[in-house]
């Protein structure tokens, strides 16, 4: 992506109306490393919004608030009642990577390898998009497909809202990669709400090793009501296969990949079991 | 650290003494090809082949030329055609001659087709994109099957392709080297035997990953000479071939050598000096080229894949019978280092075990692939995976601890092997006995340390997550004899410092240290007297550069040798300063004294008199060095892992190396090539790999080829275990290549020990291995 | 460069300074450019940290930002770490263990070592880790590199931080708790 100008504007009714007047021609900037992965002759205009105040981490209430230009090393670092936003942020790239990519940099413009959104779409997270006034859209419309959809009109996102895990609730993800910092090859995402040992609700989503983030209701569908046990999870995660597309990756086939998913889906929910019971943090 | 009751009382050898670059690069200080880039340099980018076979039909720079900034085009229409090599070797090169700096025909995704060098990177670029060129596309060549059929393409169908040596080379048949030796029978071998075997292993594509990528500039002079200053591991191969290239005289070119930001092998290739020597001669400009990372994996050299037939025959008293070792290796698009890499597989790795009836027959292939190289370990790397995955095999059919096999097994010390005098590099190799060994001692410290006794067969085995053990021995060599010559001259300054002037390359290993070591215990002085300077073919003595593991153990008794030299003039110096006779006096602690020690004048002081006062001349010492031996280090490598069954993901828990390198001139920089080697070792066997789409390498990027990070790293002991190489300064043999052979074998013998599962081939992927596992599990 | 179309400033190793550039000219380039060549370019593709430099405090690849996205913050290069005379305590660490080989990605370890060291107090393993795995080394297998890391870390912690360490940068995540 090739730049021809650079600019700054000091407020979101600002940022706005430029990126409007723009169009195709501007592109958001907060960190700017996933410019480098997208191809474009024509030189763009940046419009820089790190200097907007969307850079914290904040709970209120039910929610925790973290504002779209929020680098991952912040939410890495971040803790907070029965906070689980750091497990897949501190697995995402390299070090100076997530001190510079943020939250919003993610979701804006999902690539497949993208694991926030699989772990929003876990949590039920709200996204928070202002269009000259602020509009919640929950995760299961935000990622219904390509989220660029929203931005074209100059909108921007500005908050990620992620509801506080209530007790009898764990979260637990897995990202499978060949090394620490390398791209995912199917990652992983379980919210489980428990009951007496009884799985009472299931939010499961997968990324990476399919063509975009998705949850997998057949999977869930073989949790809800059942007991939060090895036995159940196995059982569920077998339903993996028909509950999306796998697609091969690093040379391995999409029937790899597709087994791979679902011991990594009873991994996760194994952790999100444990969390949930209050054995882990 | 254990040392050698031979190497107890030097003074600076087997001393970790500090490496004399270390601060200068600790602080990020101008060190670099790149630190040195004048201003006004251009820019030298080029148009890469994006098909893996075609004619050049016609081609058009005309727009190119007159892009803004650009200031000179270069292509096969205005370039000399001078068929050569690009492989750093000695003249004449074992290596065909199928290279010209610009052709008609590509025959590579990453291949040569046009240059520009213009004022900005941009501009180059921009006028890259404006070079019209009609391919006619060619049937490619992607495998070694396809390339051995009947009929296949041709990929080398010039007519000046040739060998500038007597050795097999069929290009029509796309055969670029074959060697064979046999030693006893095999055949008869075979039949003594209890168990036989008979398996074949692939080993897969690699690039060296050095930090800092491929690097050339060029100048030239005041005085009209080119100035090349380039990150190379063979300074002076490189002024011959550019040469050669340009078709100027040797005498017009300087070629430096600054540091460099590793090598491990891909640049001891002429890659892109010629071009940016043209460059500076059409421009009269300053040329700088660098390649990007996605340029260094697809047209930077790589590693030989190879295909490897291995028989073997084994008697149940743990004789081994009959080896027959049949390997093919793919050189991709063009040939250097095709011939030594199939020839080292045989001889590095033959020897190791007693056998009398070994047969070897190596080939070499070109394919439409990205080309293959030098590579740390050279074909050994290769062909240890085969050999140590069968001495397992071999073992357990004789119900024998494999590492006991190993034991009984081994070459000794003052043993020789008659693959030693049957394959050379090029042309027949040199007989050699065995001096020093302290294999039996490796193996034994390295099963300590990985607690050997506590493993288990796999049979007994179950659960998601299964340990093993694993081992394998390894040897390499120290220089090639014969073939390869070091030089070093070394001179006094006022104050008992001296300049070691060596044509030896450190490419970030060291050796400039190393060799100031060796210089200062020669002529007991201390390391910090000594100032280096490498690797300028002006200024330094010639040296065949850093490859084949010779710089300590060749180009170090070059400098010993020239060391000795000065320490005479020295001594018959201070003995004539003393009024005694020479006899009377010795070097010690950097003055010349007798031997009460009543009599002593110092180093500086006899500076100052040979310099100025009486009789001057200058105190320098010269030598040369050719090698008559190649001494192999040997080294035993142990590991366990963890196998997840469900996945296939590896977790290395502990990887031992222990390694005899002789004498280890500096423990602390031996026990990093170690630790480096191995790492890369580990990298190698378990997440690096080329993928290909039409022969296109589809993950040119470190996000997408995995080396590891330190997040990655396991955990790594490394034991040095001393020998004393008579041959070698001061007892020292090669440390550096050999540790890269071990990762592979072990990882295969703990897989197998661990699961039951056998694999023939890596990288071990999760997939591989899951698949190998429920072949196992479905018995 | 041909002529820069636009300025950009900063403040370059505790100076503040202003620099001819371009919307597409990337930190690396500049940095070079104006003689600070202690950064190198590794890949150019934000993967193995040899141009790490820190901005604002923390390690970032200087090859992926563009020079303007530094405008008003601060930057750190390697010059202002240490010299002949006087080494930085990684740097004295990582000579005396014998880790700086080729020494091409030695840089950016101290700059990466440099963020952890005045960020954080607690150096257990796993966050040393994650503070260094953006910068590869071909050469060393790490094994150096970490023992003298190891090093100035234990004695950091046992000479009590620094009291300048923050959890974060100014122009990081406040972290606000209800």
């Amino acid at each position: 992506m090739k730049l021809s100008e650079f600019i700054r504007p000091s407020s979101l009714a600002e940022a706005r109306k430029t990126l409007r007047a723009l169009g195709p021609k501007g592109m958001v900037l907060a960190g700017g490393t996933a410019l480098h992965f997208m191809p474009g002759k024509t030189p763009v205009t940046a419009v820089d919004i790190t200097g907007l105040g969307l850079s914290y981490i904040k709970q209120k209430g039910d929610y925790f608030s973290i504002g779209a230009a929020t680098p991952l090393s912040d939410i890495q670092r971040y803790r907070g009642p029965r906070w689980a936003m750091h497990e897949i942020c501190r697995r995402i790239s390299t070090h100076q990577i997530r001190n510079v990519s943020t939250i919003g940099g993610n979701i804006c413009r999902v690539f497949p390898w993208a694991d926030l959104p699989v772990v929003l779409l876990a949590m039920d997270a709200r996204m928070v998009v202002y269009s000259g006034k602020d509009k919640e859209i929950p995760a299961d419309e935000y990622f219904s497909s390509q989220p660029a959809r929203l931005f074209r009109d100059g909108d921007l996102l500005t908050a990620v809202k992620i509801p506080v895990l209530k007790a009898h609730h764990g979260f637990g993800s897995v990202k499978a990669t060949r090394n620490a910092t390398a791209f995912s090859l199917v990652t992983i995402a379980a919210l489980l709400e428990l009951k007496g040992g009884v799985i009472k609700s299931a939010r499961v989503a997968a990324g990476s090793g399919i063509p975009f983030p998705q949850r997998l209701k057949p999977v869930e569908a073989a949790l809800a009501g059942k007991e939060a046990v090895t036995a159940v999870f196995k059982e569920a995660a077998a339903a993996a296969g028909a509950a999306a597309r796998w697609v091969g990756g690093e040379g391995m086939s999409a029937d790899y990949i597709r087994q791979l998913a679902e011991v990594s889906i009873l991994d996760a929910l194994e952790r999100a079991a444990e969390f949930a019971r209050g054995r882990a943090e | 650290m254990n040392r050698h009751e031979k190497a107890k009382n030097f003074k600076q050898v087997n001393h970790s003494v500090i490496k004399i670059d270390a601060l200068q690069l600790a602080l990020g200080k101008d060190s670099y090809v790149a630190d040195f880039v004048p201003r006004d340099a251009l820019t030298i980018k080029m148009l890469w082949s994006p098909h893996p076979h075609a004619r050049i039909k016609s081609m058009d720079v005309s727009k190119a030329e007159k892009m803004p900034g650009v200031k000179a085009v270069l292509w096969y229409g205005n370039v000399p055609r001078i068929a050569h090599c690009t492989a750093g070797q000695g003249f004449p090169e074992p290596s065909p001659y199928d290279t010209f700096m610009f052709d008609k025909k590509v025959r590579f995704v990453g291949d040569r087709v046009a240059a520009v060098a213009a004022e900005t990177e941009e501009q180059a670029l921009a006028a890259l994109e404006v070079i019209k060129v009609e391919y006619e596309l060619l049937k490619p060549v992607f495998s070694l099957d396809e390339a051995m059929a009947k009929g296949a393409p041709v990929i080398h169908d010039e007519s000046e392709a040739h060998v500038p040596i007597p050795i097999p080379y069929e290009p029509k048949k796309n055969l670029v080297a074959h060697v064979a030796c046999e030693a006893g029978s095999f055949e008869k071998g075979l039949k003594e035997a209890d168990f036989t075997f008979d398996q074949t292993f692939e080993t897969p594509y690699a690039q060296h990953c050095p930090i800092e990528p491929y690097t050339s500039m060029a100048q030239i002079a005041s005085s009209g000479r080119i100035v090349i200053t380039t990150s190379t591991q063979v300074p002076f191969h490189c002024r011959r071939i550019v040469a050669k290239t340009l078709d100027v005289p040797v005498q017009k070119i300087r070629v430096i050598k600054p540091r460099i930001g590793g090598g491990f092998g891909c640049k001891q290739e002429v890659l892109l000096d010629d071009v940016t020597a043209m460059f500076a001669l059409r421009t009269g400009r300053a040329c700088l080229w660098q390649f990007n990372r996605e340029e260094t994996f697809r047209t930077g050299r790589t590693r030989h894949p190879f295909r490897i037939r291995l028989q073997t025959g084994v008697k149940k008293d743990g004789t081994i019978t009959a080896i027959n070792m049949d390997c093919i290796n793919n050189t991709g698009a063009y040939g250097g280092h095709g011939l030594t890499v199939v020839s080292c597989a045989g001889s590095k790795v033959l020897p190791l075990y007693h056998c009398e009836n070994i047969k070897f027959d190596g080939k070499s292939y070109y394919t439409n692939l990205p080309v293959g190289g030098a590579y740390r370990g050279f074909g050994a790397t290769q062909a240890f995976f085969a050999m140590e995955s069968l001495m397992d095999q071999m073992a357990e059919a004789i119900g024998m601890d494999p590492m006991k096999f190993r034991q009984i097994n081994h070459i000794r010390e003052g043993e020789g092997s008659p693959i030693f005098a049957a394959l050379g590099e090029g042309r027949e190799g040199t007989p050699m006995t065995v001096g020093s060994n302290a294999l039996a001692e490796c193996i034994v410290q390295g099963a300590e340390a990985i607690g050997w006794k506590k493993r288990q067969d796999w049979r007994g085995k179950t659960g998601r997550y299964r340990r093993g053990i694993g081992m394998a021995c390894l040897m390499q060599g120290s220089s090639i004899p014969d073939i390869d010559m070091g030089a070093a001259s070394i001179k006094i300054n006022e104050d008992g410092s001296f300049n070691l002037l060596v044509g030896a390359t450190d490419l970030g290993t060291g050796s400039d240290t190393v060799l100031a070591q060796i210089a200062a215990e020669e002529l007991e002085t201390t390391t910090d007297k000594m100032i280096v300077y490498s690797s300028d073919t002006d200024l330094t003595p010639f040296d065949v550069g850093a490859y084949a593991s010779s710089t300590t153990y060749l180009s170090g008794e070059a400098v010993r040798k020239a060391a000795a030299d000065a320490k005479r003039q020295i001594l018959a110096t201070g003995a004539e300063m003393l009024g005694v006779l020479v006899e009377e006096v010795h070097c010690e602690d950097a003055t010349v004294q007798n031997k009460d020690g009543s009599k002593k004048v110092s180093y500086s002081d006899i500076a100052n008199y040979a310099l100025y006062q009486k009789n001057q001349y200058q105190i320098i010492g010269t030598a040369s060095h050719i090698t008559k031996k190649s001494p192999p280090p040997f080294a035993a490598h142990f590991a366990e892992i963890e196998v997840d069954t469900w996945t296939g993901f590896i977790r290395v828990l502990n990887y031992v190396s222990t390694i005899d390198c002789g004498t280890a001139v500096n423990p602390t920089l031996a026990e990093g090539q170690t630790e480096g080697g191995t790492l890369n070792g580990i990298s190698y066997a378990l997440t690096e790999e080329y993928l290909f789409q039409n022969g296109r390498m589809m993950n040119a990027s470190f996000a997408d080829y995995h080396i590891y990070s330190m997040r990655d790293r396991p955990p790594l002991q490394t034991i040095l275990v001393p020998s004393y190489e008579e041959t070698g300064p001061f007892g020292a043999k090669s440390v550096s290549e050999i540790c890269i052979n071990g990762p592979a074998p072990v990882f295969g013998n703990a897989i197998y020990n661990a699961t039951g599962a056998r694999l023939n081939e890596f990288p071990f992927t999760p997939e591989k291995v899951l698949k190998a596992i429920q072949a196992v599990e479905k018995k | 460069m041909t002529k820069g179309t636009h300025t950009v400033s900063f403040t370059l190793n505790g100076e503040k300074q202003t620099f001819d550039t371009r919307p597409d000219e990337k930190l690396l380039t500049l940095l070079r450019r104006e003689g600070y060549r202690g950064t190198k370019y590794g890949c150019g593709q934000g993967t193995c940290g040899a141009c790490t430099v820190l901005l604002d405090g923390r390690a970032t690849y200087a090859c992926l930002l563009y020079a303007m996205q530094a405008e008003g913050r601060s930057v750190r290069t390697i010059e202002s770490v240490g010299t002949f005379d006087n080494p930085g305590e990684f740097q004295k660490e990582l000579v005396a263990a014998g880790a700086v080989q080729c020494g091409y990605c030695i840089p950016g370890m101290v700059m990466s070592a440099t963020a952890l060291m005045e960020t954080e107090k607690d150096f257990e393993d796993e966050i040393v880790k994650e503070y260094m795995d953006g910068n590869l080394c071909r050469c060393t297998g790490y094994e150096k590199i970490w023992v003298a890391l190891r090093k100035v870390l234990d004695r950091q912690a046992a000479e009590g931080n620094k009291p300048a360490a923050k959890k974060t940068s100014s122009k990081g995540a406040k972290n606000e708790q209800a």
